[in-house]
C-alpha cells in the first residue's frame, strides 16, 4: 500500500506536466466535448508538429547551453525560399527534392553564421542570434518585397492535406524527428557530449569533448530544424511570408521550459518538450475554442511565457540571497 | 604608483571599470596604441563628421540647420528610450518591452488628449496630465520587469525572455484598448502640440540625458549600477542592495519609455499600436554604438547620446542614398553584430594587456 503511494508520489513529482496536460484535456472534454473530435485533434496535432520540430532543436540547444532567437526569421526565410524554388523549378519530384535540399542548406548556412559569431567571435548567443534574426528578416523582406509567395504545387498540397490512420502526414514526420532526437540525445556519444557541454563546459572540455564542435553543431541543427518546420508549414499553408511564425522561437522556449528542461542547461529531455508543446497547444487552442480570440489569446501566450520562465528561473537559481 | 583606493567598495569597481585608461597611462604607450586609444575615445565624433561630409557631398541640403533639427527631432524619442535601455544594459540586463510600452502610452495619451480637447485646442492641463500618466504607466511596467528580475536573480538570458514576454503582454493590452484602430489627433493647437514641434522634443531629450548622466556618475545608485553590471555576486558580497538597484534601473528604463511614448504622439500627431514597433531594436543599436558593452558594467549616457546622433545621421544618409526601410533593417542588425563582436575583441585585447 505504502509502496504504491510512494510510486504515485514519485510519478506526480516527476511528471507534473503530463498530469497537467491530462487535466486540461479532461476540462476541455467536460466543457466542450467537440474539442476532442477527430478533426480538431488532427488540426491541433498539425500545429504541434510544425512548431514541434523546431522545439526539439531548441530543447537540444538549451540543454547544450546555447540559444537561438533567429529561429523565427529562419523559419520564415525557409518558407519563402522553398515557395520561390518550388515555383521556379517546376513540379517534377526531382526538382521538388532539389528545392527542399537547397532550402535546407540555406537555413543551415544561417545557422552556421550564428554558430560562427557565437562560438568563434564569442558574442553572447542572445544578442548574436537576435541580430542575425533582424538581418535575415530584412533580407527576406527585400527578397519578397514584403509580399506573400504562394505555391500551387499539387504534391505539396497532398503532403499538407493527406492523412494516414486519421493523422496528418506532418504528424508522422514530427514523430520521426522525436524518435531521432531521443535516440541521438540518449544513446549516442554526440548527445551525451551535448549534455556534458551544457552542464559544465570547462569540465566537458577537460574530459576530452570538443566543446566548440558541440556548440557549433547545435546551430546547424537549429538551422536544419527551422528549415524542416518551414517546409512543413508550406505544406499546410501552400504559401510563405515574413509574417508567419514570428512567435516560433519564444513558443519553442516556452514549450521547452514548460516541459521541464531548465534554461540553465545540462539537464532535460526532448520527450518532456513533446509533452510541453502539447500542453501549450491544448491551452492556446482550448482558449481559442472557448471564444478567447485575438489579442486576449496573445496576452495569454505572453503571460504563459512570463510565468513559466520566471518560475523556472526562481526554482533553479543557484545563489539564494 | 597606485592611487589610494576610496573607502566605499563600489568606487573601487568604478575605477576598475575605467581602469583601461589608467593602466595605459602608467606604461610607455606605443604610437599605435595611442591611435587606438584616440579612436576609442573619439570614434563616434569622427563617424558623425564622416557621415555628414559624405551625405553633404551627395546632397548639400543635408548640412542645413533645418535638416539637422529634423534629424534630432525625429530621433529624440529613440534617444529618450535608449537612455533607459542604457540603464538596463549597464546593470547587466536588457529590456525588450520598451517598444510595447511606448505603444501603450501612445494610445492612452491620445485617448486622454482627444477626449479633453475642446474646439481643436488641447488644454495645458491635459498635456501635463499625460506626461504624468505616461511616465507612471512606463514606471509600472518597468517596475514589474524589475521586480521579476530582482526576484529570480536573472542573468541576461532571463531578462531577454521575461521582457520579451512582457512585450507580448503589453502589446496585447494596447491592442485590447484601441482594438487595433488608428487614432488621429483632434486638436490643432495647445500645449500638447507644442511638445512635439520645433526644438522642444530635442530639449526633452537633452534634459533627460543630463539628469540620467548625473544620476549615473554622481550618485551611489549610479555607481552601484556599474558594479552590479560587471559582477553581480561581488556587488552582493560588497553589501550593495542588488535587488533594489536592479528594480530601480528597470523602473527608470520603463519611465523613459513612457515619456518617449508621450513625446512621440505629440510629434507625430497620431497614435496606433504599431507606434513603438522596433523601438527596442533602435534603442539597442544606439546603446551598442555608444560603446556600452551589452555584457553590462560599462557605458555612459553621453556616449549613448552620441550613438543616437550617429544612428540618426546614418539612417538619414541611407534614406538620401535611396536605401529602402527593409534594407535598413539589415544595416541595423549588422551594426549590432559588429559592435558587439568588436567589443568582445576589444575586451580580449585588454585582458591580454593586463596579463602581460
Amino acid at each position: 500500500m505504502s509502496n504504491k503511494r510512494a510510486g504515485l508520489n514519485k510519478f506526480i513529482n516527476e511528471q507534473p506536466v503530463l498530469l497537467l496536460f491530462v487535466f486540461f484535456v479532461l476540462i476541455m472534454v467536460v466543457i466542450k466535448p467537440s474539442f476532442v473530435s477527430i478533426n480538431n485533434v488532427k488540426n491541433v496535432l498539425i500545429d504541434v508538429s510544425i512548431y514541434g520540430v523546431s522545439a526539439l532543436a531548441m530543447t537540444i540547444a538549451i540543454i547544450t547551453g546555447a540559444f537561438d532567437l533567429s529561429l523565427s526569421a529562419n523559419f520564415a526565410w525557409g518558407q519563402i525560399f522553398f515557395c520561390f524554388l518550388l515555383n521556379s523549378w517546376g513540379e517534377t519530384p526531382g526538382a521538388m527534392l532539389a528545392a527542399l535540399v537547397v532550402m535546407l542548406l540555406s537555413c543551415i548556412l544561417v545557422g552556421a553564421f550564428n554558430g560562427f559569431v557565437v562560438v568563434f567571435l564569442r558574442v553572447h548567443a542572445f544578442i548574436a542570434t537576435m541580430a542575425t534574426g533582424i538581418i535575415l528578416k530584412g533580407f527576406s523582406l527585400v527578397f519578397t518585397g514584403g509580399n506573400m509567395i504562394s505555391t500551387s504545387n499539387p504534391y505539396i498540397r497532398m503532403m499538407g492535406r493527406g492523412t494516414f490512420l486519421g493523422l496528418s502526414y506532418l504528424t508522422y514526420i514530427f514523430i520521426g524527428f522525436v524518435l531521432l532526437a531521443y535516440y541521438v540525445m540518449t544513446f549516442t556519444r554526440f548527445g551525451r557530449g551535448l549534455y556534458a557541454t551544457g552542464g559544465n563546459r570547462k569540465a566537458a572540455e577537460l574530459s576530452g569533448i570538443n566543446v566548440n564542435f558541440s556548440r557549433f553543431s547545435i546551430f546547424l541543427i537549429l538551422g536544419f530544424a527551422a528549415g524542416i518546420s518551414g517546409a512543413m508549414f508550406v505544406c499546410l499553408m501552400r504559401a510563405g511570408s515574413v509574417l508567419y511564425g514570428t512567435d516560433l522561437a519564444l513558443t519553442c522556449v516556452a514549450a521547452t521550459v514548460v516541459g521541464g528542461t531548465p534554461l540553465t542547461g545540462g539537464k532535460g529531455s526532448v520527450l518532456r518538450t513533446v509533452i510541453g508543446i502539447l500542453l501549450i497547444y491544448v491551452l492556446y487552442k482550448g482558449l481559442a475554442f472557448l471564444g478567447l480570440q485575438g489579442y486576449y489569446n496573445t496576452m495569454i501566450r505572453g503571460l504563459v511565457l512570463l510565468t513559466v520562465v520566471s518560475l523556472d528561473a526562481f526554482m533553479t537559481r543557484k545563489d539564494r540571497w | 604608483m597606485r592611487r589610494q583606493l576610496p573607502k566605499r567598495s563600489c568606487r573601487l569597481q568604478f575605477q576598475i571599470e575605467r581602469g583601461g585608461r589608467y593602466m595605459e597611462s602608467n606604461v610607455i604607450v606605443s604610437r599605435r596604441k595611442k591611435l587606438i586609444g584616440v579612436l576609442r575615445e573619439w570614434g563616434l565624433v569622427f563617424s558623425i563628421i564622416i557621415i555628414t561630409v559624405i551625405a553633404t557631398i551627395i546632397r548639400p541640403a543635408f548640412l542645413s540647420g533645418q535638416n539637422m533639427l529634423n534629424i534630432l527631432r525625429a530621433y529624440s524619442t529613440i534617444g529618450i528610450a535608449s537612455f533607459g535601455m542604457a540603464y538596463a544594459v549597464i546593470g547587466g540586463g536588457m529590456d525588450l518591452s520598451i517598444g510595447s510600452t511606448i505603444s501603450l502610452t501612445a494610445v492612452i495619451t491620445m485617448l486622454i488628449v482627444n477626449s479633453s480637447t475642446v474646439a481643436t485646442v488641447a488644454p495645458a492641463s491635459a498635456a501635463l496630465l499625460v506626461l504624468l500618466v505616461g511616465i507612471l504607466i512606463g514606471a509600472t511596467i518597468g517596475a514589474i520587469n524589475g521586480a521579476i528580475m530582482a526576484a529570480v536573480n536573472g542573468k541576461l538570458a532571463e531578462s531577454f525572455i521575461i521582457t520579451y514576454a512582457m512585450q507580448i503582454v503589453v502589446g496585447a493590452i494596447a491592442q485590447a484598448i484601441v482594438r487595433g484602430n488608428f487614432q488621429a489627433a483632434q486638436y490643432r493647437s495647445g500645449l500638447f502640440k507644442e511638445f512635439g514641434i520645433g526644438i522642444t522634443p530635442v530639449l526633452f531629450m537633452l534634459a533627460v540625458a543630463l539628469i540620467m548622466q548625473f544620476l549615473l556618475v554622481k550618485t551611489k545608485f549610479g555607481r552601484s549600477l556599474y558594479f552590479l553590471g560587471s559582477n553581480m555576486s561581488a556587488a552582493k558580497m560588497a553589501g550593495l542592495k542588488v535587488r533594489k538597484v536592479r528594480f530601480l534601473a528597470h523602473t527608470i528604463c520603463g519611465m523613459c519609455a513612457g515619456l518617449a511614448g508621450v513625446i512621440v504622439v505629440a510629434r507625430v500627431g497620431s497614435a496606433s499600436v504599431l507606434q513603438g514597433q522596433n523601438y527596442e531594436l533602435d534603442a539597442l543599436v544606439c546603446v551598442a554604438i555608444g560603446g556600452t558593452s551589452l555584457d553590462g558594467g560599462t557605458g555612459s549616457i553621453m556616449r549613448t547620446l552620441l550613438g543616437v546622433m550617429v544612428v540618426g545621421f546614418m539612417m538619414t544618409a541611407l534614406n538620401i542614398l535611396g536605401v529602402q526601410s527593409n534594407a535598413q533593417l539589415i544595416v541595423r542588425g549588422a551594426i549590432i553584430v559588429s559592435a558587439v563582436a568588436l567589443d568582445v575583441l576589444n575586451k580580449n585585447l585588454k585582458l591580454r594587456e593586463v596579463a602581460q
